[in-house]
């Protein structure tokens, strides 16, 4: 309820601040006002008298008695704010003077301009004025008479008591105005407020901010925020609902996808299974058939029976890596810490243990110093095998054979280990057939194996949670990468 | 020193700028009297200030009244020797040397509207209207009102205000 005080006083606040401002103001001007009308009321008050006591005294200074002017001057006790009066003769001798015991005389006398007949000064809490006394045209003589401004000052204290207390009264008046019109301009804005607030900390739609009888716009305004609540609400319910059934439909998805690849493997997996038997009677019974012609044979039957023994060995070996793709697919993954150094160095034997042609090849192996991951040591040594093979496969051509592994660290903690060769290379454009199943850049003639290699490759680094990748130009060697997410345990 | 010894009148003494005092005064009488119409309408074209007697303001008075005007006319000095010249004059100075003759000249002025005025002792109680007096070695002048009413003379209230004494019925207000 902080807000609340602090909209109501602040309405309280502008309130009272314009109408004590208007009220000042007002107050100003009528004080200027009345403090100049009250300034000229004194004025002509004193020249009035001024001209009476003139007029009075000309004979008196036409022949020369001044106590006649002094009885004149006297006339003047009748007003209790003149402090000084004086009647001097042309030459500036006092003729006539006037002075009450009380007060002392605090100013000069006004100089007169010389086409002037009175001249005036304010100085101090004073006044004086001086006028020429004329007769039949001529100077003869001059009066001043000096004013307090007792009354003006009274006046005063008197207009600035009753600014005071029209202040106070308006101030009030403002007060109780705003207590009023918070009860109608203040509350719903601060209800609204509050409804406002819960929305976005509760993030509750449902909510709706009460309508009461105000003044329009706030209506307008209220009403406009339930509708705006309203139509997020439904907005979010109507998003809720297409999440939902998004997320049915996609677990629906993958559930006939996940069966229809577990129903493909085990289709692979029985047809090459049920292959090999009739494959090993072609074999078995060529290799009787060749035993039983044993020189009977010509070269040309000879020649037959080679081929179909080879052909049959190479299909048995086909079968074999279907057999050994479907098992990477299927099989269960074990993750456990492995030292990728030592899983390149068994790699590395094998292939040189087991791969044919390698007699007489001169290698120049360079293997960086490679971290520890996590994850299947089998699968992982196989992968490895394979760009091992595959790299010491395609540099035959070359006199001397570079083959180079290492790794680096990528900044979002993945780990990528690479094989670099210098042997045939490929063409960029093939690039994405590489990694697929029984898919040959080279004819068998060329470069022997079945082209399931790099595809286990693929299918071991994606159950990883890694990608693989390949880098090549023709005659210019080609670079295999693969990565492996190190975080695996989020 | 010599003018001195010119003016001594009744162990007053008569200083020369006194008659400078006088002659103003002579002058300034006529603002604060009004004379009758029909005396008025039978003046000439100039006012005339007359000096009866032998002369004590010498120039004086001619060079005072240069130039004034009253009711638009030119004032003119006018000096007589019998008072029955003085029927054109506004305004008559008996001089001292008329002091034997005082009485004779007032009754031939009569009711005639002529301000006179005199520095000699006793003028207004003779019936004379305004006598010059010295008070305090200042110029004064007494007035003697009825005398000025008997002439159809209104004198100002404010001529007599200043006077040091007024003959007659009228007493002006302190």
């Amino acid at each position: 309820m902080r807000r609340t005080r602090s909209i109501a006083s602040m309405l309280t606040s502008v309130n009272m601040l314009v109408s004590g401002v208007a009220l000042l103001l007002a107050a100003v001007a009528l004080g200027a006002y009345d403090r100049s009308s009250f300034r000229e009321g004194t004025l002509r008050s004193l020249s009035i008298q001024a001209q009476i006591i003139a007029s009075n005294s000309i004979s008196s200074l036409v022949f020369n008695d001044p106590s006649a002017a002094q009885a004149s001057l006297a006339a003047l006790k009748a007003s209790p704010n003149i402090v000084a009066a004086h009647i001097e003769t042309l030459d500036g001798k006092l003729f006539a003077r006037y002075q009450p015991a009380t007060l002392g005389h605090a100013l000069a006398a006004p100089t007169i301009a010389p086409n002037e007949v009175e001249a005036w000064r304010l100085e101090g809490d004073g006044i004086a004025l001086a006028r020429m006394i004329a007769f039949n045209g001529r100077a003869v003589g001059r009066v001043s008479i000096e004013s307090n401004l007792n009354d003006l000052t009274a006046r005063r204290a008197q207009y600035l008591g009753i600014i005071a207390t029209v202040l106070i009264a308006s101030m009030l008046a403002a007060l109780l105005v705003s207590l009023f019109s918070h009860r109608i301009v203040s509350r719903p804005i601060v209800n609204l407020a509050a409804i406002a607030r819960r929305v976005s900390h509760e993030k509750d739609y449902a909510v709706r901010a009460p309508t009461a009888a105000s003044a329009n716009e706030i209506v307008v305004l209220t009403d406009a925020f339930n509708e705006m609540l309203a139509e997020i609400q439904r907005r979010d319910n109507s998003l809720h609902d297409a999440r939902n059934s998004l997320e049915t439909r996609v677990q629906q998805r993958t559930a006939d996808l996940e069966a229809a690849n577990q129903e493909l493997e085990a289709f692979t997996y029985s047809v090459s299974h049920d292959l090999r038997a009739p494959l090993r009677h072609v074999t078995g019974f060529a290799a009787l058939l060749a035993g039983h012609l044993q020189g009977q044979l010509d070269a040309q039957g000879d020649r037959y029976l080679q081929t179909i023994t080879k052909a049959a060995q190479r299909m048995g070996q086909l079968i074999d890596d279907l057999l050994a793709f479907s098992r990477i697919s299927r099989g269960h993954l074990v993750r456990r810490p492995v030292n990728l150094g030592e899983l390149v160095h068994e790699a590395r034997q094998e292939v040189l243990a087991t791969d044919t042609g390698i007699e007489g090849r001169n290698i120049e192996w360079q293997i960086s110093d490679l971290p520890c991951v996590e994850g299947d040591p089998a699968m992982l040594r196989l992968a490895l095998v394979n760009l091992l093979s595959n790299a010491v496969k395609y540099t035959a051509p070359r006199a001397v054979a570079r083959i180079e592994v290492g790794s680096r660290c990528e900044t979002d903690g993945e780990i990528i280990v690479f094989v670099r060769d210098n042997g045939v290379g490929f063409e960029m454009e093939y690039v994405d057939k590489l990694f697929g199943v029984f898919q040959r850049l080279h004819s068998a003639d060329q470069f022997e194996g079945t082209g399931i290699g790099l595809a286990n490759v693929k299918r071991i680094v994606q159950r990883h949670g890694g990608r693989v990748w390949a880098e090549g130009q023709p005659d210019h060697g080609a670079v295999f990468s693969f990565s492996l997410p190190t975080e695996r345990r989020s | 020193m010599k003018q001195l010894s010119l003016a001594l009148f009744h162990g007053q003494q008569t200083r020369p700028q006194d008659y400078e005092v006088k002659a103003a005064y002579l002058f300034n009488f006529g603002r604060f009297a009004t004379w009758p119409g029909s005396a008025t309408a039978a003046e000439g074209p100039s006012i005339n200030v007359c000096v009866i007697g032998r002369d004590p303001f010498g120039t004086v008075l001619d060079s005072t009244l240069a130039g004034e005007t009253i009711d638009g006319k030119n004032v003119a000095v006018k000096r007589i020797i019998a008072a029955k010249d003085a029927a054109g004059c506004r305004i008559l100075f008996v001089s001292a040397s008329e002091e034997l003759q005082v009485s004779q000249i007032l009754e031939v002025i009569g009711r005639a509207a002529v301000l006179t005025v005199s520095d000699l002792p006793g003028f207004t109680a003779r019936g004379g209207m305004i006598q010059f007096v010295l008070q305090d070695n200042r110029v004064r002048f007494e007035v003697n009102l009825a005398a000025a009413e008997q002439a159809n003379l209104k004198l100002s209230s404010e001529l007599l205000k200043v006077a040091t004494t007024v003959r007659g019925t009228f007493r002006p207000a302190e």
